[in-house]
């Protein structure tokens, strides 16, 4: 079913966030769209299925199937969902249901759910067991990993068989494995003829779908084209800049500046460190060492330990067998800790000018230092006048930095700080990160299951795996 | 009903509450020649079987109903909030005891535990006083602990640790403002469970003993009479009625940020 979409504008009171004149999709070719955050290639698929937030309004044409919908009218397309088309929504984890199995909320898609809940669900199993998930279908979200998440939602996504399938995001925080499969996934739905619209700022992604790529900025698409042109040749400024923001172009000349290994002093050492969780062995007898001024990451697929690991370096949490040791350098709030998810390493409901405030306070810091450090790390100064929950994810993350920066730390561990920012924003927020551990000299511990990435940053890698081959790969590491 | 509304007419009661008994201050004194008095501009709402002011009675009833509910709830909502904040916090032995006492509690109706204390000393205020605030507390004590138990282990805490940030700014900062909309809520609920609780004591019989003027007590003397004087039940359920349309308007919703 071939779907075409005429002078789609999207806009909030008078400022446009999607203006698009014609864009055409095919069944078996993929179209791709690329962008940073907040170039508003989310809200695209949201006008297009009519899921758009009540204070923007949508103005277009949408024609399918000889079939002509007008776009400012959100409830014409609502008998299409699931049939027609379907979206795969950002954060499967949020998306799922938590109080229902994952068969039985994959079963409420399908077309007989309503006449024939047996045969629903029967359809439903099958699904699940053809992604790999058979072992899966009866348990809750909560127990499935972001990868099998991502593989229940795109079963809900695709059991009514919708022809056209749009993927928000679908990569967001899955590691290079879960993405591969991710990956194939999409294809199959391609290659049985029907229409996939992805929306992402993951590179790797758009060249494993080939087809078609739309780089998008500031509400207008500034080049289209076929992937391996557009994502190889790039003709516009701007893809450039997007392509040189993948960790494996990075050009920085200090991106492996830090101390080599073995010549600081040893700030934490682990020594016979295992753990295990729920029954599974993460790691045992490691024995580990980060020293003064180094770059280590922890790399490793999503589930491999990498954050119970930097948890008991960091003493949160006590391992199982083992001991952990600190060196005087890092006490008196000398070891600082960066989250994945920024918005929860601030209390909620509190001004961020008031966050800051009582570090200053609490440390008899020099009140200045904070302004010159938003300063350097371009941020305004009125962002402090804000909830953390009203500021951008890669501008929140770098708030972040600050804060751990005004301590002066002698380590920072990082737990995947940009797993969530698109590419230009996660080269700004680490060059933020490195400038300043680069500046005070202080030790950095990348979690990442971004390998490009560990290689960008870091001087040495602590691969952590499946637990069998864990132990030699640190070994052979370390 | 709009929160302004619902704060000007629970204002309307305080003042009642508070200058009544001033304007009508005998609530006691009988005269039996002015036996079911109806209703007029010195006396308006009549006088009881007794020759007793009826308005004098009601503002009296009701200012002691909301002392004692505000005295309660302010005592339940101290000590469940505090017992809560340290079970999630301190953890291990003092949680296992804490909650387990508060197990306990929950077992019992609420209204059985405030039998038993009012049947210590038969309707006397402190039993009443003591009865109520210890089968509400635990409602408090269980919120906080559970919501406590989830700031406290959440990343922006374990972040505060790490800054070496204290204890203060981790109760000013992170638990205080998680709590505070909660536990606002619950106290305007547990107001008006507490007046209707105390009044329904009163109606039969259980809580403070006449001649001292109480909501459910004005009741169950007024009913043998409605027929000749229906004024007299009418008003206690009037103000019963009006304080928890009050407060139940006044909460407002609780947002997430």
């Amino acid at each position: 079913m071939s779907m075409r979409l005429t002078h789609l504008a999207v806009r909030h009171t008078d400022t446009p966030l999607v203006e698009v004149s014609d864009l055409h999709f095919e069944p078996g070719r993929p179209v791709t769209i690329v962008g940073e955050s907040g170039s508003g290639k989310s809200l695209l698929a949201h006008a297009i299925m009519g899921t758009l937030a009540a204070e923007l309004t949508a103005s277009g044409n949408l024609t399918m199937d000889g079939q002509s919908y007008d776009l400012a009218d959100r409830a014409n397309r609502r008998r299409l969902w699931g049939r027609a088309m379907s979206l795969l929504p950002q954060e499967p984890g949020l998306a799922l249901d938590p109080t229902m199995r994952a068969r039985e909320q994959v079963a409420e898609g399908a077309g007989s759910f309503t006449t024939d809940r047996r045969a629903a669900r029967r359809s439903a199993g099958t699904l699940l067991a053809s992604l790999g998930l058979g072992q899966a279908s009866a348990a809750f979200p909560h127990a499935l990993s972001g990868g099998m998440a991502q593989r229940v939602a795109f079963a809900a996504a695709t059991i009514g068989d919708a022809p056209v399938l749009i993927a928000d995001e679908p990569s967001k925080g899955l590691d290079q494995q879960a993405r591969a499969e991710l990956a194939k996934l999409l294809k199959r739905h391609v290659d049985a003829g029907g229409s996939l619209l992805t929306i992402t700022h993951d590179l790797d992604l758009a060249r494993e779908l080939a087809g078609d790529v739309l780089v998008m900025k500031d509400a207008h698409i500034v080049e289209r084209g076929p992937a391996r042109r557009v994502l190889t040749e790039p003709a516009h400024p701007y893809t450039r800049r997007l392509l040189a923001a993948e960790p494996a172009n990075w050009t920085r000349p200090c991106a492996h500046a830090g101390a080599p290994a073995d010549a600081g002093e040893p700030l934490i050492s682990g020594e016979g460190l295992a753990k295990a969780f729920a029954g599974q062995q993460l790691f045992s007898d490691l024995s580990l060492t980060i020293r003064a001024g180094e770059r280590v990451s922890l790399s490793g697929p999503s589930g491999s330990g990498k954050t119970t690991l930097g948890n008991v370096l960091l003493r949160l949490l006590p391992p199982d067998t083992g001991y952990v040791h600190h060196a005087e350098a890092l006490h008196g709030g000398r070891l600082q800790k960066l989250y994945q998810d920024p918005a929860v390493a601030f209390p909620s409901r509190i001004l961020l000018r008031d966050s800051f405030g009582d570090v200053i306070r609490r440390h008899r810091l020099e009140p200045g230092r904070l302004g010159k450090l938003m300063a350097s790390l371009r941020l305004a100064p009125d962002l402090l006048h804000r909830m953390p929950g009203q500021v951008s994810g890669g501008e929140l993350q770098r708030l972040a930095i600050i804060r751990s920066m005004l301590l002066e730390p002698a380590l920072v561990f990082a737990d995947e700080p940009t797993s969530r920012l698109d590419l230009i924003t996660q080269q700004e927020t680490l060059s933020c990160l490195m400038d300043q551990a680069d500046r005070q000299q202080c030790a950095l511990v990348l979690v990442t299951h971004d390998d490009a990435l560990a290689d960008a940053v870091t001087r040495r890698r602590i691969p952590l795996g499946p637990a069998e081959n864990a132990i030699d790969r640190v070994k052979t590491a370390g | 009903m709009t929160p302004v509304a619902a704060r000007t007419l629970l204002a309307v009661l305080a003042l009642f509450a508070l200058a009544g008994p001033l304007v009508w201050p005998e609530h006691a004194v009988q005269d039996l020649s002015r036996f079911l008095e109806p209703p007029s501009l010195a006396e308006p709402l009549g006088r009881d079987p007794l020759g007793r002011s009826v308005v004098a009675r009601l503002a009296h009833a009701t200012q002691l109903s909301l002392l004692m509910a505000v005295l309660c709830v302010a005592t339940a909502l101290l000590v469940g909030t505090l017992a809560g904040i340290v079970a999630a916090w301190r953890g291990g032995w003092v949680d296992t005891v804490l909650h387990g006492l508060s197990e306990a509690f929950i077992a019992l109706p609420a209204l059985l535990v405030v039998l038993i204390f009012s049947a210590l000393a038969n309707g006397d205020l402190w039993t009443l006083y003591i009865g109520l605030a210890l089968a509400q507390w635990v409602e408090y004590f269980r919120m906080v602990r559970s919501r406590s138990g989830l700031v406290l282990a959440g990343p922006a805490v374990e972040a505060a640790w790490m800054l070496k940030l204290g204890p203060a700014h981790v109760l000013r900062r992170h638990l205080w403002p998680e709590l505070r909309p909660l536990l606002a809520t619950m106290a305007t609920f547990g107001i008006g469970s507490s007046i209707l609780a105390l009044s329904t004591l009163g109606f039969v019989g259980v809580g403070i003993r006449p001649p001292t003027p109480e909501l459910g007590l004005m009741l169950t003397e007024a009913f043998p009479y409605y027929h000749e004087a229906p004024w007299m039940s009418l008003a206690p359920v009037l103000v019963l009625t009006t304080i928890l349309i009050g407060l139940l308007s006044l909460r407002r919703k609780e947002v997430r940020p």
